[in-house]
């Protein structure tokens, strides 16, 4: 068979369409913006997005450049498991929304991290707002770089002058627009990537023979038969139980603690929305990944089939390739412009929980009287600082920022989410279990990764790679430590005076909308010895090396 | 303390518990390989349950959570304090 090495052979019209787009994305951005009455406003879009706009912006800023490039590669490496490992991503909004989305909504909350101040204090907040900056950061480096190979390919300049020039666009338009121009741009964007993602698919299953090629991404069964023979094992499970189940602690809970994905909530109009949003997102979602999968069946599908073979190199391009061999060239250079929308959206919120951490988290606590024009000033130095930082590291990324995107989601799962759901469920939890747990569990979950000790991981290869033996373990050892620490350090009078333990206390209850305050709702010891019990065994189950291979 | 706060911890857990459910098929499939191999609408039964339940499936139980948790709202509104307080 003939391995094809795949070029961009006609970059004119792809240039036409990513131009365009970046027109409407910068006219979205300023006339959106002009809504911002107040400087808080750029952070949340003056809590004013309704459910449909906002459904569209959290599967958008999902909905990352990997949509068209990464996932299929995958597919084609893993085969189904990879599909398993994607369809837990729907979980995220739901999730977020019931365990803390609307409480911290109901806070006013801007970020993960401000609640974590207001919950825990100043210190804690500034060690979970490091994690969180370290996270955006490896998230929208992965972006970046993607975007400026997109740039690259398509315009034929050297990687450098992509970087720094689609960059310079991308920060631009977050700046001006603030979360206003996000949200309504990561709503058109959503719909750009769909279009662009789908449609051209259905024209791919036609040319290929598929019978249900007006709705992509299910209706492919009679592709099923061919493929099996050609490809026997591509519905194959491969793995183990300890395999699927350390998809839960790691990009679950890992996607809980996200603060872009929280931070989509905040700019509900009210709890109503908010939660109607949640639902919207599951659909948009669900119809982009399950058209994902198809797009990865096919790709494996053509090689299995046509005779021809792609370089591996190439094997992140498939999306792209299959869209060269079965599609007008025009229908190509829509699908590069919604990828590069795809990249943008994640990439324009990753900025903006970078700016609201620094801005809202970090530099507002420090100089917390900053007049009106000062901090209109400092939001848009944050997003372009925050922007400018990324793109440095991107012109010559050091080794251990380029790991998989969900490593980053791993490390969210063991810093921040536990500190936050025990934070709103639970009235012991405090500062002192707070910090241990973040601290202790995210440097164990570092230490234990093949990126700084290679020989001292919890199980080699994929799952360590991924992050997802480090968050087996670590993050039931954070749960461990929030709860056991913080009933330790409850019954020690010296410590307990130097919180406000009844202020946060009072918190709890206020932000499940309870004005009046009662001592036992969310206090109970027995719930957080059941955590820490339950913690502790997977702490030691994930420490076991079975289970991994089928 | 109210039927409101009891109702709100409930939700939360069953919720949970059907999300994780819906978005983790591959675990039971994997617990239970018998459950592998059969054909469902002309895909691998342990493919195509996961994949419609991590889309439709769960579309379905966040209109389901969305709804009775904008109801829990309210009760929450209309009890606040009532039990409290007696």
């Amino acid at each position: 068979m003939e391995e094809q090495k795949w070029m961009l052979e006609d970059p004119t019209i792809g240039i036409i369409f990513v131009a365009a787009s970046f027109i409407i994305f910068y006219f979205i951005g300023w006339y959106s913006a002009k809504q911002a009455k107040k400087s808080s406003d750029y952070w949340t879009a003056g809590r004013s997005i309704g459910s449909l706009t906002n459904g569209l912006g959290m599967a958008s800023s999902y909905m990352s450049l990997a949509t068209f490039l990464g996932v299929t590669a995958l597919i084609l490496k893993l085969k189904v498991p990879f599909v398993y490992m994607w369809i837990q991503f729907g979980l995220s909004i739901p999730l977020i929304t019931l365990w803390y989305g609307t409480p911290l909504r109901r806070m006013g909350a801007f970020t993960p991290a401000h609640f974590v101040r207001e919950r825990y204090g100043l210190r804690t907040s500034y060690v979970v707002a490091a994690f969180m900056i370290l996270i955006m950061v490896m998230y929208a480096l992965g972006q970046m770089i993607g975007v400026a190979k997109v740039f690259e390919m398509l315009f034929g300049i050297n990687y450098t002058v992509a970087l720094v020039c689609g960059g310079a666009l991308i920060v631009g338009y977050v700046a001006i627009g603030g979360m206003y121009g996000t949200s309504y741009n990561a709503a058109f964007q959503m719909i750009l990537m769909g279009i662009a993602f789908i449609v051209p698919l259905g024209a791919i299953m036609k040319a290929m023979g598929g019978t249900g090629w007006y709705f992509p991404p299910l209706l492919y069964s009679d592709m099923v038969p061919a493929m099996l023979e050609a490809v026997p094992d591509f519905f194959d499970m491969k793995y183990g139980f300890k395999w699927y189940f350390s998809l839960l602690p790691c990009l679950t809970i890992g996607a809980m603690g996200l603060p872009h994905l929280g931070m989509r909530i905040y700019t509900a109009s009210n709890l109503k929305t908010a939660r109607g949003a949640m639902v919207w997102f599951t659909f948009f979602c669900g119809i982009t990944f399950s058209a994902t999968y198809t797009m990865g069946f096919s790709g494996v599908f053509f090689q299995a089939t046509s005779g021809s073979t792609i370089a591996p190199s190439d094997f992140d391009k498939i999306t792209l390739i299959l869209n060269s061999v079965y599609n007008a060239p025009w229908v190509l250079a829509f699908v590069i412009a919604g990828a590069i929308a795809a990249g943008l959206s994640t990439i324009s919120a990753n900025l903006m929980a970078i700016g609201a951490l620094i801005a809202q988290d970090i530099i507002a606590t420090i100089k917390p009287d900053l007049s009106e024009d000062k901090t209109k000033v400092l939001n848009y130095c944050a997003i372009m600082g925050g922007g400018l930082v990324a793109i440095l590291i991107a012109l010559n990324p050091p080794t251990f920022l380029v790991v998989s995107i969900l490593w980053a989601f791993g490390m969210a799962g063991v810093t921040v989410a536990p500190l936050v759901i025990l934070g709103v469920w639970w009235k012991q939890a405090n500062r002192y279990g707070a910090t241990a747990g973040s601290l202790i569990a995210g440097l164990m979950y570092i230490a234990v990764s093949p990126y700084l000790f290679p020989n001292f991981t919890i199980a080699g290869g994929l799952p360590a790679k991924l992050g997802m033996s480090g968050a087996l373990l670590c993050v039931p050892l954070c749960f461990f430590l929030v709860t056991t620490v913080s009933m330790i350090t409850n019954k020690i009078p010296s410590l307990v005076a130097k919180i406000p333990l009844e202020e946060n206390k009072r918190l709890v209850d206020s932000i499940h909308g309870w004005t009046v305050y009662n001592e036992e709702r969310y206090n109970s010891t027995m719930a957080g010895v059941i955590v820490a019990v339950v913690s502790l065994f997977f702490v030691i189950w994930s420490i076991m090396p079975s289970g991994w291979t089928a | 303390m109210n039927s409101a706060y009891k109702k709100e911890i409930r939700y939360t857990l069953i919720f949970s518990a059907l999300l994780l459910l819906s978005g983790h098929l591959g675990l039971i499939f994997v617990a239970f390989p018998s459950l592998q191999g059969h054909m469902i609408f002309g895909f691998p039964s342990q493919y195509i349950i996961p994949v419609l339940m991590g889309w439709l499936g769960l579309m379905a139980i966040t209109a389901v959570q969305a709804k009775l948790t904008n109801q829990l709202d309210d009760e929450i509104e209309a009890l606040d304090g009532v039990a409290d307080k007696s």
